[in-house]
Formats: structure tokens, sequence, C-alpha cells
């Protein structure tokens, strides 16, 4: 187990140096200058060109590539000239709004997805089936930010019920933290459970039909524990994928739900960076991001063998 | 994108947002408003405290860059920053200049030399009190490092006579002195000596001043939060434009950083903001229908369309010429201002409302809307059918908009010609290599002189003619208004006639407010020290 998780972390070096170089070179052929971003759109050019010197700008791009990446060996991804801060300290300030928003939005997936996908398999081809299969249908095609508009609209501008933007950090209280995380949790979860549920339903449905489950339902055993107990558990590698693959996608940024709720995450950094050509920033969020998700791949991977004892992962 | 939209659109106007006006209103109002002392006696704050919130929520478009006025041009940074600073002269509503931390001034009699009294008892938020090694410092440091102060005061200079008086020496007379020390992009913000000499290449980011408030945090991407100066000594006088009494009437103001425009809007609508800034012109009836909320809107600049007369298609006089016969006014501004309550039709470069500078001079090329004549003038200047490239960027959605009407107008005349579209940034990187482009539209902030004007300054578009820069030369140093106004028709006229560019129109930024929000007002931008909401 031990030599296969050195071997997974040890095939990272190969792909974050790639990442880094395609990275380095996209946002340099980029036109646009940090400078002139910076100091707005009556700056002179020779305000420009003294940002740049001061900032080191002005030196050849594989120079500034080598000293980056030389900053990253010790632990130093740069400064950002908008921020005013270190990169990483920019990094792990976004983190946190958008960790929170990915565990709710992964929670009310999860408590929607997999309840449902199980009822939908169980009763398969009733009119409750197709009503489920048509709302992870429904769910599936609609658009993240119009189901964030809607709620907004009616949640936030009608009701008065929540916020409709904005962020409050765990400091302020647990209430305080999550109201402000209720509306996007649910732009966001809603999608991710439609193809969480879609998952579940199919790959229970598949093991329903194997002979062990035969088996156990003839030694008496009860409904819910053949379903929850046999079939579910069975059934849910190709679930866990999926799941891991949703997180990965929350957990590095939900660009547009983090812009139309204002929370400062990790996706709003990175939008932002964009505009301002803030080029470290940018470096170092496509860097981080990379890295989270191979992590979150690799915990994926080893968490099949906590669930299903035959995959056994250090084996040829 | 929306950081800059007001950097562009509002750039001068809201610059002086910038806070600091108050002045002691010897001048100006003097016969009238002595000062009131209703709401800023105690016994009213009391009141005050128990029925009206401590906190005013403001949602802006975006993170400025920063808050140091002498370095940014971008008017949402001097919206927030005039709360911290103020300078010695601001601009009350009828746009004259009028002391804040000055007190009075006199003028020698061959106009190079203004001595000018600072205001006693002035502290920063550091408890440090103001003299005039700190204006002396904040001024000369303003003179290198705003482009514009570089321009049109060359060779100036600040000096301390002794501690409560300080010393400008022109190094040519220029009547617009005090205009310019009043209200400009990057306001000439008063901080402490030791702030100045310690700060970084980049810019300030000490951010002590002598405002109503002071910083209390900065919440990168999320807030800018500004805490009520309870030392602060407030110049007297009715409040005007950026002049008179400051209250600082709520202890906390948050600026939040919302760069979506429906979530503003749905923000202004649900309680979440008190005030948002920059509501897009489509929107206004929508809101306007909202019981809860109040909209105001104030001239914002003008919508201006730059040809690019140093390179490419354009050099020829009588194909810009052709091109601005060919604009029709009503219909680009209906595409790019949706509501024809929020734009106007004017030839002035200036603001309408400042009587000294409004002209309509060259109105007979403005919105000439003549397809005879441009078909005519195309023939002449013996087109052929070589590409004429339109520069634009989407995230400033009047100038795209406009940028496409023109581009069908002109095609409608025989031209052939291509949209360029690219993000802001690019936009800016294109807009200096002048063989890549003929003509940009972009909305542009009202300036308060006339030499101030992009449309006369040779970086902005390749702009390079000696009739241009001698009239600009004569403005900046015409002894009186009069006379500086005539040289101003001439050249607004002047640069009609050779179609180096032309205005569209004026448009109006608008603002919602909570009904809830009292003692909000709008001069050139917004001004928030005087408001409270009830709760």
């Amino acid at each position: 187990m031990l030599a296969y998780i050195v071997k997974r972390i040890l095939s990272l070096i190969p792909v974050l140096l790639v990442i880094t170089i395609a990275t380095f070179a996209l946002i340099h052929i980029m036109p646009g200058d940090p400078s002139a971003a910076f100091l707005g759109l009556e700056a002179t050019q020779a305000d420009v060109d003294a940002l740049n010197q001061t900032m080191g700008f002005d030196h050849p791009i594989v120079e500034q590539y080598v000293n980056w990446v030389g900053g990253l060996f010790r632990g130093d991804l740069g400064d950002s000239l908008f921020l005013h801060q270190p990169v990483g300290q920019a990094i792990a300030e976004h983190m946190g709004p958008t960790l929170s928003l990915a565990i709710v939005a992964q929670a009310i997936a999860l408590l929607l997805a997999i309840p449902l996908g199980i009822i939908a398999a169980y009763k398969r081809d009733s009119a409750l089936d197709q009503l489920l299969r048509g709302f992870s249908l429904i769910g599936m095609a609609v658009p993240g930010f119009l189901l964030a508009l809607f709620l907004m609209l009616f949640v936030g501008v009608k009701l008065k019920w929540l916020p409709i933007a904005g962020y409050a950090p765990l400091a302020d209280g647990i209430w305080q933290h999550y109201r402000y995380l209720i509306l996007p949790g649910i732009s966001l979860g809603t999608i991710q459970a439609a193809l969480i549920m879609r998952m579940t339903r199919s790959s229970v449905l598949e093991v329903l039909h194997l002979n062990f489950i035969k088996t156990v339902r003839s030694k008496g055993l009860r409904e819910t524990k053949v379903l929850l107990k046999h079939a579910l558990r069975n059934a849910f590698i190709p679930i866990l994928t999926v799941i891991g693959q949703t997180f990965g996608t929350l957990v590095t940024g939900a660009v547009i739900i983090e812009t139309i709720f204002n929370i400062p995450g990790i996706g709003q950094l990175v939008i932002n960076s964009i505009e301002r050509r803030d080029f470290t920033v940018i470096q170092g969020v496509v860097l981080f991001v990379t890295l989270l998700y191979v992590l979150i791949n690799l915990i994926v991977d080893l968490l099949y063998g906590a669930v299903d004892p035959r995959v056994r992962l250090d084996r040829k | 994108m929306k950081k800059w939209r007001t950097g562009l659109s509002l750039s001068a106007i809201a610059a002086l947002a910038f806070t600091v006006a108050c002045g002691n209103n010897n001048s100006s109002n003097a016969g009238g408003s002595a000062s009131s002392p209703a709401s800023g006696s105690p016994a009213a704050s009391q009141a005050s405290a128990a029925s009206y919130k401590d906190d005013l929520k403001v949602a802006v478009t975006a993170q400025p860059p920063t808050l140091d006025s002498a370095t940014t041009a971008s008017a949402l940074a001097l919206d927030i920053a005039g709360n911290i600073f103020e300078t010695l002269f601001t601009l009350n509503e009828n746009y004259e200049p009028t002391p804040v931390l000055a007190e009075s001034y006199t003028k020698s009699d061959d106009g190079l030399t203004y001595t000018i009294k600072l205001r006693q008892g002035v502290k920063f938020h550091n408890g440090k009190e103001l003299t005039s090694d700190d204006v002396v410092a904040s001024m000369n440091r303003w003179l290198v490092t705003s482009s514009r102060a570089k321009a049109l005061l060359e060779g100036a200079n600040f000096s301390a006579l002794d501690a409560g008086t300080v010393e400008l020496k022109l190094a040519k007379p220029n009547p617009d002195v005090l205009v310019l020390l009043s209200a400009q992009a990057a306001f000439p913000a008063i901080f402490p000596k030791e702030v100045i000499d310690s700060a970084p290449a980049e810019g300030i980011t000490d951010y002590i001043g002598t405002g109503p408030y002071k910083l209390q945090e900065w919440k990168q991407d999320q807030y800018i939060h500004l805490v009520r100066n309870e030392d602060y000594v407030s110049p007297e006088g009715e409040p005007s434009g950026f002049a008179g009494k400051k209250e600082a009437a709520t202890p906390n103001l948050y600026y939040y950083f919302v760069p979506d425009n429906a979530t503003r809007i749905a923000g202004v609508k649900s309680g979440e903001y008190d005030i948002a800034d920059s509501i897009p012109t489509e929107n206004f009836e929508e809101l306007s229908a909202d019981s809860g909320v109040n909209l105001s809107s104030y001239p914002g600049g003008t919508l201006t369309a730059f040809l690019n007369s140093s390179e490419g298609a354009f050099k020829n006089e009588k194909l810009r010429q052709a091109a601005v016969a060919a604009l029709n006014a009503d219909d680009i501004l209906l595409a790019s201002f949706a509501n024809p309550d929020l734009y106007k039709l004017d030839p002035g470069y200036m603001n309408p409302s400042q009587t000294q500078w409004a002209s309509t001079a060259g109105s007979e090329y403005y919105n000439q809307n003549d397809q005879e004549k441009a078909k005519q003038l195309l023939q002449e200047a013996g087109y052929n059918g070589e590409k004429i490239v339109l520069l634009t960027t989407p995230d400033y959605s009047e100038m795209y908009a406009a940028t496409l009407v023109i581009q069908e107008e002109l095609k409608q005349v025989g031209f052939n010609v291509d949209v360029l579209s690219s993000d802001f940034p690019t936009f800016l990187k294109t807009k200096d290599e002048h063989s890549k482009w003929n003509l940009m539209v972009t909305s542009n902030g009202y300036q308060l002189i006339p030499p101030q004007l992009l449309a006369v300054t040779q970086s902005w578009v390749g702009l390079d003619d000696a009739q241009v820069k001698a009239s600009v030369a004569t403005i900046s140093s015409a002894t009186d208004s009069a006379a500086a106004k005539a040289e101003w028709d001439k050249l607004q006229g002047y640069l009609y006639e050779h179609a180096y560019s032309a205005v569209i129109g004026h448009y109006n930024e608008v603002v919602a407010t909570s009904k809830k929000v009292e003692g909000f007002s709008q001069f050139v931008g917004p001004v928030v020290w005087n408001a409270k909401v009830a709760k």
C-alpha cells in the first residue's frame, strides 16, 4: 500500500512539470500586462515600465520561469501584486470558503442522491422511478447559474429567508456561516445530485440482478438490509468514483456560483486574477488546483480498497 | 472586468468622489447657511443611535487596486478612499474649489505663488496633528506620481513657510490650479510625512488620513470595512458636493465587492446591501418599479468615438469625416443605454452642467446621420475598400453595443468594417498598437478642465496635431476665463471639423439605494459620509 502511494506521488512530478510549463506559457502568450491593469487606463507607459521593472516582469520569460520554479522548491509561490500578499496566503484564505461550500454542496448532493438512487433502482420502471429519472435529467440539464438566480430571487428577494450573497467565516458562528452557504450549496449540489443519483440507480440495479442478492433474499433477509448492506456496498465503487470527481470539481472552485453568490473562494480568485492579469496568482492557483485534483483521485483510489476488499492497489 | 468598469467610465467624475470634501465654505455659500448643529449635536446622535443601523453596506463592482489615490484613476478606489483621506481643497456642488484641510489662501499678483494657510487642530488617524511638513511631502509626491499633475503643473513645487502655512510655486501661471488641486482622477490626499517617506515603489499601503472614516480591515476580494473616526474635526458649512460638514453618520461603513450585476440588484432589493453602484441601465425600469428601492442617476460622462489619425486608413482626413458623417447618435445611444432618460444628445466634450466649459461648437458635425454626405466623402477620399477595424471590449457593455451599431452604420455607407473585440486588459494593450485598429468608442468620465480630456491627449490614441497642442497650451495659460472658454470653443470645433473624435452623447450613472437610507447624496459620485440607514 505504502509503495503504491509513493509511486502515485512520484508520478505526479512530470504531471506538475507539464502543468507549470503550460500555465506559464499560456499566461505569457495572453495579451495584457499586469502593471497596466494595476495602474489603470490613464497610466503613462513610463509608470507601467517602472512597475514592470520593480516587479521583475521585464525579465526574459525563461528566467522568470526558473525563478518561479526555484521559489516553489522553497515553498514560495511568489507575491501577488494586486492583493499585496503572498500567493500561498491568498490561496489559503480563499480555500476556506470553497471548502465549506464544497462540503455543504456535497452533503446536499449525497443526501438527495443516494436514497433516491436506491429507491429508483428498487422501484425500477415504476411511476416513481420515471419521476425521479425525469428530475435527474432536469437537474443535469438546468445550468447551475439559472437555478442560482432562481433561488436568489425567490428565497432571498421575495421570501427574505436567506441572504442572497456574501460569506461569513466560521468564526462568526455556525448558523451565520451556513446560512450564506445554503443557497449556493443547493445550486451546486442539485446538479451533482442528479449525476450521483443516476450512477447510484444504474449501479444498484446491476447488482440487484446478481445471484448473491437472490441468495440473501432467499435466506429471508429484510429488504432494507438487502439493499443497504449487500446491494449498495457492492455497487459503491462506481458511485464513489463519481463522488470523487464531483467533489474534485467542487473543491477546486465553482467559478460561476461563487461569482453569483459572491463567495470569496478559489473560483472567484481565479477569475479576478485573470481579469487583473495577476500572473503569480494564476500560476499558483492552477498548480494548487492540479495538485488537489490529483490528490482527491488518489484518495478515491485508496478508498476503493476500503469499500471493496477485493481491490488490491499494490498488486499488478 | 467590472473593476475597470468604473475605472474607465467614471474616471474623473468619481475621482471627485473622493471624499474629502467639506470646506470651510467661506468662499461660495458664504451668505447663506451657517452650519446647522441639528444632526451633529450629542442629543441628535443619541437619538440616531436608537433608530439607525450601525452598519452601512455598499455593494461596488470590484475590489479597487489600491486606496492610494495619487496612483490610480479607478473611480471605485477614489470613492472609497474619499472617506479616509482629505485634500487641501475640494469641489462644492457648483464645481467651485472649496477649502477642506486648507483654511484660506492668497494668490500673488503674477499668479505664480499661492500661499495656503492650513486649518488648525486637524489630526491624522494615528493621532498626529497635521502640519505643513505632511502637506508638503504629500503634495510634492502627488506632483510627480499623478500623470495629470505631471502634465498640467510641470515644474510646480510646494514648500513650508511655517507649521501652519504652505506655499505653492508654479513654473507658469495656470488659472485652473485650484480646480486641479480640488478634484482630479488621482486626487492629492494628504498623508503623514512618515508614510510618504517609507512608501514602497508600487504605492502607499499604510492608509492613514484625516478623513471622517478610518480603515479598519481590508479583506481581500471580500470587503473594505471603515469605522468612524471619533476624533474627526469636520469643516463647517452645509454639505454641498464634496464640501461642507461631514458627520460620519454611520459608525461602520462596508464596501462589499460584488462583481455580478444581478447579485448587486438582488442584494439591494432584499436589504442585504443598502447602496448598490453601477446599476446596468437595462435594469433601470425593473428597479424603479420596486417600492423599496430609490434610484438616483447622475451625469456620468461622454460616450465618444475616437478615430485613429496616426496610422492606417483614418490618417486620411476625408475618410474620418465620412465615418463621422455616417453616425446616428440616437441609435447608438439607445443601443448602449437602453433608456432615453439615461442619456442625452449634446455635442460637448465637457459636462453640460458645468457652465464654464459647456460648449456646442462643432454641432454641425454632431449626430449628422447623413449617408449621402458620407458616401460623397468616401468617393472624394478614393476609398478602395480597405478594412476598417473597430476596437472594443464586451467588458463594457455600452462600448460594445455602440461599436456594433457603428459597424452597421459604417457598412451602410460603404465602409468595409470589422470588429476586434477582446477582454479589457487585452483591449488596453491593443489600444496602444495603432496599426491594429481605426476607431474605438469609449465611455469616459467627465473632466473638469479641457486640457485633461483624453480627446486632446496624445498618448490616448496618438493624436498628433500642432493646432490641438497650441490650443491646449493657450487654455492652460489663459489669464481670464472668457479667453480660455473662447479658445476651448475653437478647439472643440476643430476636433469635430477634422474628425479626430466625435462625442456620441452623454450618459448617466445609476445608483440604487434602499428607501431606508437617509442623508445619501450624489454629486459626481456617491457621497456616503452623511448617510444613515433607518432600522
